[in-house]
């Protein structure tokens, strides 16, 4: 009987609680106009109507003509890049980019934020925070430019090792290249987000932890991950959904012609294809298999998580 | 179990830069009037200095004294939590100033609980157990055992967020307990209970205190706790020790105006009155009332060869009784308590505060009554206008 009360206590409580926010709303409705307005606009005008673009890859699209008044072609651009004798070199390509750039690249902001958290001068934090964000802020042409510099024969890094390998015209080091000069230009700026969520973790639970005999792994397993893991299962899932997503421009920027074997990913092959052959049909239909491997790693990821995680994902 | 020497201990936190130097410089300058509590010196601010104290093995030392002045950078260096800037921390006859926490066999509980919130109460007892690679039965063994003590078995598989403040404090101390520390220190673990779960756990931690034998350290700013759990109390201001002593001691022989006022609730009544010394007797006159001091108090005063002076007369409002002679006052406010009668009077632009039962009570005071109030030779403390400083000690 009490249980029933106290439910029922319950459900009232939830009910006041959601007519409050509606007489807030109904109050207030300008407030969430004003706020929301441009978001929704902007999500429609730039997200949304571009839509309509997909039915490019399903014509042989003239521009003269227009999307409605091109040849309607149905899959057959989608066969010709799946039969094609490349296709697989890209797939793999673009796959072995984005997948060992998120093992080696994910893990680094996470890191380089619990190095961060325990610099106890908030002065010298400023500023080593400072340098890392820094390469952030590079174009990554004046990027490639820069690792193209250092790997030169001449450069840097073969002074250093005493030798002269051209770097830029190996396969093998393309990946290795392309991947650790994109962690050092982002792990700093990502790291942002895992040093806010650490500012969360209680300062008398960490030293509660040094009281228990914690050292300094124990005391981020037991006190500094448990705060910032939601923010990483968050992130996780947002990058494998993005793992087909690798721009075209810094793999083109350090793209030789003696690198393409390994170089050649399906966003410059779309690009090459689209506006440089001016197959528009075609590469459309590429860019789109590829958003579709994106859509399916993402559902399916957040719904592995959600399993893990005590039902918690996006 | 163990003995706790703190000799000479002082905290100071050095200025980050040259520029927070100067900036604390300027702003003492252009602020004169506000009142600067904490030594500030070339080396930094002094948070604590000159702490010196012997705390016997099992003893219950409790900490007290306003925000700010040192009583949790104290705690917190016996922790191992701050650093010692001088002086020596002696643990169970052991130099402890360079000792890591871990290492110095101490436990403590703090305001905020400081629960794991991913693990349950029953992994939250174990860590420091684990930690330790304490074999699984013990610890399964010790956690329960804490568990049936502090009564809260039934929650061992929650975790700290479906607890109640109350639970939640309790496993904090069961943390503690587990690892059955040589002393135990707690810092401030009640201030975010409610007031009736507060009584209720200072409650559990007198009948813990007697279950579980070691010694404790317990930081409050709260003077009822202070004098229902402790064995001794320091008194801290402004880094500095006040006075130490048992609940006893302190409110019947405060060493200073500032104990004095900090001890007892309400607050001790002050005056400015006239210490007489006529022969071997002493008086203390106020608005034409002489009232003659006791033969423990004269002895006292004889003892230090004090002289008739001005004084701060304080007696506490328990002390000061309406009478149809005495001090001539005006009620400004009588607040009913229950049982008693805490009346505001104005004697000559001060206010004081008078404790009368409801059986003595006669009538109702009503705002502007005339009232006279007067005070035994027994109760009367008489303070140094120029130190500060009980005349009697």
């Amino acid at each position: 009987m009490k249980k029933t009360t106290e439910s029922a206590a319950a459900g009232s409580g939830g009910s006041s609680k959601m007519h409050n926010t509606l007489v807030y709303f109904r109050q207030h409705w300008q407030l969430y106009v004003i706020f929301m307005l441009p978001a929704f606009l902007l999500t429609i005008i730039f997200r949304y109507i571009p839509m309509g673009g997909i039915a490019i890859a399903f014509t042989e699209y003239n521009p003269i003509r227009g999307i409605f008044g091109s040849e309607w072609v149905g899959f057959e651009h989608f066969q010709r890049f799946l039969s094609s004798p490349d296709f697989m070199r890209y797939l793999v390509n673009t796959l072995k980019l984005s997948v060992f750039g998120l093992l080696w690249g994910f893990p680094a902001p996470i890191l380089l934020a619990f190095l961060l958290n325990r610099i106890l001068s908030a002065k010298t934090k400023q500023k080593i925070q400072l340098v890392l964000y820094m390469p952030n802020f590079i174009s990554v042409i004046v990027l490639c430019g820069i690792v193209r510099i250092l790997l030169a024969p001449t450069g840097m890094v073969n002074m250093m090792l005493g030798t002269s390998f051209n770097f830029m015209t190996m396969p093998s080091a393309f990946r290795t290249i392309y991947i650790a000069s994109g962690i050092w230009q982002g792990a700093g700026w990502a790291s942002i987000i895992y040093t806010a969520a650490l500012s969360n973790a209680s300062k008398e639970l960490k030293e509660a932890a040094v009281i228990d005999g914690a050292n300094i792994i124990q005391q981020i397993k037991a006190v500094e991950w448990p705060a910032i893991k939601d923010t990483v299962l968050i992130q996780f899932i947002m990058s494998v959904g993005n793992i087909m997503s690798v721009g075209f421009e810094k793999a083109y920027a350090l793209q030789t012609d003696l690198n393409l074997n390994a170089s050649e990913i399906i966003s410059t092959y779309v690009y090459k294809k689209g506006l440089l052959d001016g197959d528009y049909g075609f590469s459309t239909a590429v860019g789109l298999f590829n958003t579709v491997i994106n859509v399916i790693l993402l559902v399916t990821m957040n719904s592995l998580v959600k399993k893990m995680n005590d039902g918690k994902g996006i | 179990m163990a003995s706790v020497q703190l000799n000479n201990i002082k905290k100071v936190y050095p200025y980050i830069s040259g520029e927070d130097k100067k900036k604390n410089k300027k702003k003492n300058a252009d602020e004169p009037e506000k009142k600067i509590n904490l030594q500030i010196t070339d080396e930094g601010v002094v948070a604590v200095q000159q702490f010196s104290l012997d705390i016997k093995d099992k003893e219950f030392i409790v900490l007290v004294g306003p925000s700010g002045c040192g009583k949790s950078t104290t705690l917190r260096m016996v922790a191992g939590l701050e650093e010692i800037s001088g002086g020596e921390l002696i643990i169970d006859g052991k130099v402890m100033n360079d000792v890591a926490p871990k290492d110095r066999d101490i436990a403590m509980v703090f305001q905020n609980y400081a629960l794991y919130p991913h693990m349950t109460v029953y992994e939250n007892m174990a860590f420091s157990l684990k930690l330790r690679h304490t074999p699984k039965d013990e610890i399964d063994k010790k956690v329960r055992e804490a568990a049936r003590i502090l009564d809260i078995t039934q929650y061992l598989e929650r975790k700290p967020k479906a607890l109640s403040g109350g639970q939640r404090q309790r496993v904090a101390i069961g943390r503690a307990i587990v690892r059955a520390p040589k002393v135990m220190l707690m810092d401030e673990p009640l201030s975010n209970l409610d007031a009736k779960l507060r009584n209720e756990m200072r409650a559990e931690i007198i009948k813990l205190r007697q279950r579980i034998d070691t010694t404790f350290m317990y930081v409050t700013h709260d003077q009822t706790e202070a004098m229902t759990l402790g064995d001794r109390i320091v008194i801290m201001r402004d880094g500095y020790i006040q006075q130490i002593g048992t609940p006893q001691e302190v409110f019947n022989h405060p060493a200073n105006l500032f104990v004095a006022g900090f001890i007892g609730m309400p607050v001790m009544n002050f005056f400015d009155a006239e210490l007489k010394r006529e022969g071997d007797k002493f008086f203390v006159e106020l608005s034409g009332v002489k009232v003659q001091l006791d033969e423990k108090k004269t002895a006292r005063l004889l003892k230090n060869n004090v002289q008739s002076q001005p004084i701060t007369l304080g007696v506490r409002p328990e002390h000061t009784h309406i009478s149809d002679k005495g001090v001539p006052a005006k009620v400004d406010v009588s607040e009913m308590m229950g049982s008693s009668v805490h009346l505001h009077v104005d004697a000559d632009g001060r206010d004081v505060i008078i404790i009368v039962p409801i059986l003595d009570m006669e009538d109702n005071y009503n705002y502007g009554d005339l009232v006279h109030f007067t005070f035994a030779g027994n109760v009367a403390h008489v303070f140094s206008k120029e130190t500060a400083k009980n005349l009697e000690y």
